[in-house]
């Protein structure tokens, strides 16, 4: 396998500003571009700068679509992009959730923040084999309503009674908080796991969000009895290669890059530092 | 291996027959007295001492361009690598670059220089801060001991080939030994240690000298960590590049949004020893210390490997 270093060009096609600082960008590509939830890629602003994102959608065609935070100079300048302007693209990189693990038994996602785009492209394939898995769950926890994303795409899924879903933010204006008709709480993450019912043998768990969440949450499942084999949770790390070579994500002797993004929490067990 | 005696007059003849082929570098004194790898005109300029940066910086430059965009295209400006050799390697750099061939083993800009690139080790007297391994050592394409000469590679062999007017007799001879302070390559009993040693005192200890510098891993011979970095000059195609970076920089583990994996000294310190002694990714398990003294040497407060190494099998719980 040789490395290469080079992006190809993919074209903003469209762009939903629905929540401030948080737009969901389409891109195009000449070529399909076939990543899985769970990778990333590594998107340049030609002349600013490249960063790692990961995917936000199940598509698996020519397309390429990734929530990004306004956040630093370089999505800074995205931001700032209009719509058919060009944009390098690297990857897909990294290993995604292994979805056939998630086949055949009840799955429970859990999203803190931003950590909702890639849970949001395993929704999307877990919905598209709906009929395959068991009951589906996700607890969504975020800073303040206006900051929940996806929120009618979720609201009708749980309308349609193909997902169990519930939200929690840290902080809300009035109690109780309605949105878009689904109930949302007030307070930390892991609380909302005492709304759910789980049947612990037979769930896979998959966990996005700060670190934060991790430490609390990872345990908290496998308390409840979750084997540490089906508890999934995507790491964050500062990447500049993408191929596990200039070491900044390095952790336990693994590359997040290339060995991960997504690890299971026996992985994670025996990874010091990792969470 | 094959093996030669040199007479007189060999190295300014092997000399004028590398600078045929490319550029020649070796260890020579600068005039402020520092031994550094630099363009070797004559061979009596070769100087025994450890160059200051390791011969990394000709296979894995400071800073190198990835690619340029113009007309919607990213292109690698493909210019060839040059032919070149670099004389009077140590064993341990010879180590190193044989560690660096696997790092980068499917690395595009590396592997070009390398093809292009003829070794020629030396044997060496260890000095304070060396911690050379024992065992075997990779030759390189020429090796000089003494009076006489080994050939490690078929290119070898060819220099060599053409260099018997001053060269003597023929021999099949193993390399000689390292003249080793003897480090051992093996690395199980400090692995366990090293796996115990998270909430041990040393690292916050040692850690408390260090000014997070940077300066042992530039010097260091398998240090590699880089960061990609993009310019867009008024007027100039907008290209990429990756520059050296360091993990003892406040900002290696920085992610968005400000939260910072490795925030403390002891933490870098830590991670730094783990990669030299246990590697990563493919290469976990193996140790890339090759004991060159380099980091010792560079560190302002005196911080050495072997320090933490000692200090991590004597103190570490059980």
């Amino acid at each position: 396998m040789t490395l290469d270093f080079l992006p190809r060009t993919a074209i903003l096609e469209e762009i939903d500003g629905q929540v401030p600082d948080h737009h969901l960008f389409s891109f195009r590509l000449p070529d399909a571009f076939p990543i899985a939830p769970g990778q990333f890629a590594e998107l340049t602003v030609p002349g600013i700068g490249g960063f790692a994102v990961s995917t936000a959608a199940f598509v698996g065609d020519h397309r390429f679509q990734a929530c990004i935070r306004r956040i630093g100079r370089v999505t800074d300048a995205l931001y700032r992009l209009p719509l058919g302007a060009r944009v390098g693209l690297r990857g897909p990189f990294g290993k995604g959730f292994p979805l056939e693990e998630f086949l055949g038994r009840d799955v429970l996602l859990i999203a803190g923040g931003l950590g909702m785009a890639p849970l949001r492209a395993l929704l999307q394939a877990l919905v598209a084999r709906r009929g395959e898995i068991g009951r589906l769950s996700l607890l969504y926890g975020a800073h303040d309503p206006q900051v929940i994303l996806f929120k009618e795409e979720l609201n009708a899924l749980a309308r349609q009674g193909l997902l169990d879903l519930h939200y929690t933010v840290d902080f809300a204006a009035e109690i109780p908080w309605r949105i878009g008709g689904i109930a949302c709480q007030v307070g930390l993450l892991p609380k909302l796991l005492d709304d759910v019912r789980l049947q612990p043998r037979q769930t896979v768990a998959a966990v996005c969000g700060p670190p934060g969440l991790y430490r609390c949450v990872l345990d908290e499942l496998a308390g409840f009895g979750l084997a540490a084999e089906t508890i999934f949770a995507s790491l964050e790390r500062r990447m500049r290669c993408g191929i596990g070579q200039c070491c900044h994500c390095a952790v336990a002797g693994a590359y997040v890059c290339r060995d991960g993004p997504v690890f299971s929490l026996a992985q994670l067990r025996r990874m010091e530092g990792a969470i | 291996m094959k093996s030669f005696g040199v007479g007189s007059g060999f190295g300014e003849a092997l000399l004028s027959l590398l600078q045929s082929r490319g550029r020649v570098f070796g260890p020579v004194r600068g005039a402020d007295g520092i031994c550094r790898l630099g363009p070797l005109s004559r061979w009596s300029d070769l100087c025994p001492d450890p160059p200051y940066l390791p011969p990394k910086k000709y296979l894995f430059p400071p800073r190198e361009r990835l690619w340029s965009l113009a007309a919607d295209e990213y292109r690698r400006n493909g210019r060839c690598a040059e032919a070149m050799a670099l004389v009077g390697l140590a064993p341990c750099d010879l180590r190193a670059l044989a560690y660096l061939d696997r790092v980068f083993a499917d690395d595009p800009h590396y592997q070009e220089r390398r093809r292009r690139t003829l070794l020629v080790g030396t044997a060496c007297t260890p000095t304070e801060e060396c911690s050379c391994l024992v065992g075997d050592y990779p030759p390189g394409d020429i090796f000089l001991a003494g009076d006489r000469l080994w050939c490690g590679s078929a290119q070898g062999e060819e220099f060599a080939a053409r260099l018997l007017s001053v060269l003597g007799d023929e021999q099949d001879r193993p390399l000689p030994p390292p003249e080793a302070a003897g480090r051992p390559a093996s690395n199980g009993r400090l692995l366990a240690a090293f796996g115990r040693s998270a909430e041990a005192p040393l690292w916050a200890r040692i850690a408390k000298r260090c000014l997070s510098c940077g300066a042992c891993s530039a010097v260091c011979p398998t240090c590699t960590c880089y960061d990609v970095v993009d310019e867009a000059l008024p007027g100039k195609a907008p290209q990429r590049f990756r520059t050296w970076d360091n993990c003892f920089f406040t900002s290696f583990a920085l992610v968005a949004g400000g939260h910072n994996f490795r925030r403390d000294r002891a933490e870098r310190l830590r991670f730094r020893f783990e990669h030299k002694f246990f590697g990563f990714g493919t290469l976990r398990g193996e140790t890339s210390c090759v004991g060159c003294g380099r980091c010792a040497r560079a560190c302002p407060v005196g911080i050495s490997l072997e320090e933490i190494r000692q200090a991590l099998l004597t103190e570490s719980p059980r």
